[in-house]
């Protein structure tokens, strides 16, 4: 079994896939289309996509939706737990991280200067939100840097490429963000990157690039 | 053992609970609504928003909260039969979910937007998204054997999350601007008003449909 990840050449949305992925240790390639040549050739029109194929190379299952797609890799590879109550814990810490990446997109997209700092005002609230919910799941957790059990879970790598994708992209759009983002982050937060950064399933990917644990920290 | 009883938090509007409510019906469980005084009960949620989901267990375990619509939604229906187990077939339905989670989050951009070009903006991209989700729901249900349903041959998780999403847009969003359910009715194709009918009249759903006004009638006049 083989996956193709389509998805624009950069961060975005699709760091926590790579991560999964990766931390699968599945065989897993990645194809940048010609954007918008090729939007009418996804399901949705969008992207991210997954692509399963079989042994044999031929396509055995297509999905798209980034948290769908997320979702289903989690389960499929072990770190959503079976157990629906667990599960259901780490997926809203994942929905409301969707949200705060809305409300920030608002500032690029919205025309009006009001509109815009109405949505970075949205975005500093919900990535509040999103801090204190971590901070207090790591320190419940036993302050290991990790918000659930023991080991890697769904909620950390989708932190990591939520933090990833803040500090390391929106900052070049909107160079305030990175900023805004450090500011914030608390000790388990940053305890919590450089957890994830460090861990065997992940390194081959979170090694590529600049270390996400030291911009944090700089 | 007797099942968990649930208390939905939420406004007293249709909103994002929609679906939530469909699905609690479509249990069968015991449950009620609480409308908190808002924002007083604000940091009383956990995470500071609307809906939430309380299940109490008649076990004496203490209770069980969740947060953030749509994965109350996903835990509704996985709990209660309403998504496959098979992982594919379930990320089939959740697909389409989230794919009208994002359309109506255009549309509360234009509804909350100031300006005019700003309102413009999210009112090309929630047209523009509406329309390929028209499509690909019209195809789902062509594809499933033209039953009026977009998965199965039964109430489904997603059927019951494109009626609330439906109902959000033609009969809650008439409130904020006209313009919107008459769109929507405009771009609606045969098979999705079969679907809201087929959801409707689902016989599980009869306790809460047949409270205030039909959707089917909405978009068939």
């Amino acid at each position: 079994m083989t996956y193709v990840l389509r998805y624009f050449d950069g961060i975005g949305i699709a760091e926590a896939l790579r991560l999964l992925l990766t931390a699968a240790g599945a065989e897993w390639t990645e194809e940048h289309p010609e954007w918008p040549l090729e939007k009418h050739n996804q399901p949705h029109g969008r992207m991210p996509v997954l692509i399963e194929k079989s042994g044999n190379g031929s396509v055995d299952f297509v999905i798209c939706e980034s948290g769908c797609i997320e979702r289903y890799l989690s389960r499929k590879y072990g770190f959503l737990p079976a157990d629906l109550k667990q599960a259901a814990h780490q997926e809203q810490l994942r929905d409301l991280i969707h949200d705060v990446n809305y409300a920030l997109a608002g500032r690029i997209t919205c025309k009006c200067e009001k509109d815009k700092e109405e949505s970075n005002a949205k975005f500093k609230v919900l990535l509040d939100k999103v801090i204190d919910e971590q901070s207090r799941l790591i320190k419940d957790n036993g302050s290991t840097g990790r918000m659930f059990g023991e080991q890697l879970s769904y909620a950390d790598i989708a932190s990591y490429g939520f933090y990833k994708n803040l500090i390391q992209s929106a900052a070049q759009v909107l160079p305030d963000v990175a900023d805004i983002v450090k500011h914030k982050l608390t000790p388990e937060v940053i305890k919590l990157i450089s957890t994830v950064e460090a861990d065997p399933l992940v390194k081959k990917h979170t090694s590529k690039g600049e270390s996400l644990s030291a911009m944090a920290t700089a | 053992m007797p099942n968990p009883t649930y208390i939905l938090r939420y406004f007293p509007l249709v909103g994002l609970s929609e679906a939530c409510r469909l699905l609690l019906t479509a249990a069968n469980v015991e449950w009620t609504e609480e409308h908190p005084e808002w924002p007083q009960e604000k940091p009383n949620q956990p995470h500071g928003r609307l809906p939430v989901l309380v299940e109490k267990n008649p076990d004496g375990s203490p209770d069980f909260i969740i947060t953030e619509s749509c994965n109350i939604e996903r835990y509704l229906a996985r709990v209660y039969g309403f998504v496959p187990a098979d992982p594919k077939q379930a990320a089939r339905q959740e697909q389409i979910c989230e794919l009208m989670a994002d359309v109506f989050s255009y549309l509360s951009g234009y509804i909350r937007a100031s300006s005019d070009e700003s309102k413009q903006m999210f009112l090309g991209k929630f047209e523009a998204l509406l329309e390929t989700l028209i499509e690909v729901q019209t195809k789902l249900i062509e594809g499933n054997g033209n039953n009026g349903r977009q998965f199965g041959d039964s109430l489904s998780y997603a059927d019951m999350v494109a009626y609330g999403f439906y109902k959000k847009l033609m009969i809650a969003m008439a409130r904020f601007d006209a313009n919107v359910p008459k769109f929507v009715k405009s771009k609606l194709t045969p098979k999705i008003t079969q679907l809201i009918a087929t959801v409707e009249a689902d016989p599980l759903l009869e306790k809460h449909t047949s409270k205030a006004g039909s959707l089917a009638a909405a978009v068939s006049v």
